[in-house]
């Protein structure tokens, strides 16, 4: 039985959430764009939507506890809609929170999730992707060996969000001899452990709102129970897969944004005495885009409702986040054509999601790989 | 203190009304239904208030179909405690909203009852002074600040000229203006624990009251498409044409 009808609370999350994106997000992103500064007071106003600490049991002093990467799609397209910058920054403490939470022994539960169970925001994220042309996910250059009882990482990461304000990073590292997903780890390392350094800000092409930076980690040693599941380990594929949904979902936002602007625009402008929107080349791009933004969601849903039914959507979340990653491209690329002269200039957002767009065929390093 | 929030569903103010071609109503395909904005006003008062006074209680009620559970749905996702659905399907007027609204407020113990100055579909603005004579209780309308001392209650009215104070006692009618607050989002815990809340529903039938509506709407008709506005030269043709054309002077 197929039903892609969502459940109440889902259309009141995607409701209250695609308001609030509109309304609080939407107006900061060019400003965050120029100044590369997204306001504290709005990102304590997007904590207050309990994003992260509505995942949390109530036990380990969070707000709820339910969590479906369905909704987490949802959720992720909506703020992207908004601002792709904000977005990620405001999810990226579920970088680390989510992967303990899933996975994490009780102590790292108790210990980790605590402390991101509040209202206010605190800042965590997760180092996966590495400086190098030939990155792949499964064959990392970041290494975690045995140390007595420890561990030692050893390598560099780049484009991690936050890096450097946040109290908690989880890096991802090789451990194990073994190809692919099993042979990584994921390490919890607290800010200022000896041998962590971050570098300068990246400067990127898009995202501009958004602080990523290369860190080095050099001879880096934890205890343990530093390594995320203790003896357990992680599910990788799992992770990425997860990952990779989220990262899909919001390529939807960008596109539907730039999808809506260029159709609103194209029904507004003028040109030989009737709106562009009426000409079959405009009006058979903006329908293009609409089919495109469908497609790539209901793949995404796909991935994401195997997730939660805690089936693996490994190669159901490659393929729907490679498919919006592209699409992303072409649809703010269209939206940018759409606008004419008025797509290239800042004046209008669309140049803005262009940029931001072009962003998802690297992150997590997918594309090419 | 128990507050009682009356809420009424609403097309989205950001909505395009079509007038039905036989005036009887509006088209409801492809409208998004929402909270009327002064009531979401009367709902983030009431929760202020009760995060300042431990202990109070915050009741949604609403009057009409099956659906309208879901701006209840929406309040309790917001933060209010509970919620009671007064089903009715047919028209209510004003004085009919009114006499249930106290009928539930009585039956409640209600202490403040808090809601919108007018609902942003009909303009009525009449439920909330009827609500209060029906339960003879003081009235502060248009309320931009409310603050409270033990049972007493001091409001700010924005009236026409300026701002008015006024004290009294509970129990009491509050309607809300559209400067008293900026409601908040619901946040996702919030949305999650709110299908867990009590939601009662109750048949306005049941409640013995006479409603048969004594105001009647004849017909609706959508206001007249603006013309286009007009440059003149100077002054003076401007000063003439107001007294020759547009008859205003």
């Amino acid at each position: 039985m197929i039903d892609f009808e969502l459940s109440e609370e889902q259309q009141m999350i995607r409701d209250t959430v695609g308001a609030f994106a509109l309304d609080e997000i939407r107006p900061a992103a060019r400003p965050a764009d120029e100044s590369g500064n997204i306001p504290q007071a709005l990102i304590s106003k997007v904590a207050e939507l309990g994003l992260v600490s509505g995942a949390i049991p109530e036990t380990l002093g969070g707000d709820g506890g339910e969590r479906s990467a369905v909704t987490g799609a949802i959720v992720a397209e909506e703020l992207a809609c908004g601002d792709l910058a904000v977005a990620i920054h405001c999810l990226a403490p579920r970088l680390l929170a989510y992967p303990v939470l899933e996975m994490g022994t009780d102590e790292q539960r108790g210990a980790v999730l605590k402390r991101l169970a509040g209202a206010e925001f605190v800042v965590a994220t997760a180092a996966v992707m590495e400086p190098r042309w030939d990155f792949d996910l499964t064959e990392l250059n970041v290494t975690a060996r045995r140390d007595g009882a420890g561990w030692i990482i050893a390598g560099d990461k780049c484009c991690v969000p936050l890096a450097a304000e946040s109290e908690t990073m989880l890096v991802y590292a090789k451990s194990a001899a073994g190809k692919g997903f099993g042979g990584v780890d994921a390490f919890i390392v607290p800010r200022g452990a000896a041998g962590v350094s971050v570098g300068e800000r990246e400067k990127n092409m898009g995202l501009k709102g958004l602080a990523t930076y290369e860190v080095s980690f050099k001879e880096v040693r934890l205890d343990a129970d530093g390594r995320l599941g203790g003896d357990r380990g992680i599910n990788y594929s799992r992770l990425m897969s997860e990952s990779r949904v989220a990262l899909g979902a919001m390529a939807v936002g960008v596109m539907r944004a730039a999808f809506e602007y260029a159709r609103d625009y194209a029904k507004e402008r003028k040109a030989f005495g009737v709106p562009i929107a009426t000409k079959q080349a405009i009006a058979f791009m903006i329908a293009d885009m609409a089919i495109e933004i469908d497609a790539a969601r209901l793949l995404l849903w796909e991935a994401a409702s195997r997730l939660d039914k805690g089936a693996d959507a490994l190669e159901e979340s490659y393929l729907a986040k490679n498919y919006a990653a592209a699409s992303a491209l072409r649809v703010t690329d269209n939206a940018v054509q759409a606008l004419g002269g008025h797509g290239y200039i800042r004046e209008h957002p669309v140049e803005m999601w262009f940029r931001n767009a072009r962003g998802f065929s690297m992150l997590d390093g997918i594309a090419t790989v | 203190m128990k507050i009682l929030v009356p809420i009424k569903r609403v097309p989205d103010p950001a909505t395009t009304i079509r007038v039905l071609p036989d005036g009887s109503g509006i088209a409801t395909d492809n409208v998004k239904w929402v909270i009327n904005p002064f009531d979401e006003i009367a709902i983030e008062e009431a929760l202020r208030i009760k995060e300042k006074q431990a202990g109070s209680e915050v009741v949604l009620v609403t009057i009409g179909q099956s659906t309208w559970q879901e701006q209840l749905r929406t309040g309790l996702a917001m933060g209010a405690d509970r919620a009671i659905l007064v089903k009715n399907d047919g028209y209510l007027d004003p004085l009919a909203l009114a006499k249930i609204i106290a009928k539930v407020a009585a039956g409640e113990n209600a202490d403040l009852v808090l809601l919108g100055k007018q609902a942003i579909d009909d303009d009525s603005n009449q439920v909330g002074q009827m609500l209060a004579e029906l339960l003879g209780w003081p009235q502060a309308t248009f309320a931009s600040k409310v603050e409270f001392a033990d049972k007493r209650v001091t409001v700010i009215r924005e009236v026409d000229g300026g701002l008015e104070t006024i004290a009294f006692n509970l129990p009491a009618v509050v309607t809300t203006d559209l400067r008293l607050n900026e409601p908040r989002y619901a946040s996702l815990p919030g949305i999650m624990k709110a299908r867990k809340k009590e939601l009662k529903e109750v048949a306005a039938e049941s409640l013995g009251l006479d409603l048969a509506p004594k105001l009647k709407i004849k017909s609706l008709t959508a206001p007249p498409k603006r013309q286009a506005g007009r440059k003149v030269a100077s002054v003076e043709e401007l000063v003439s044409v107001l007294h020759t054309e547009a008859k205003v002077i």
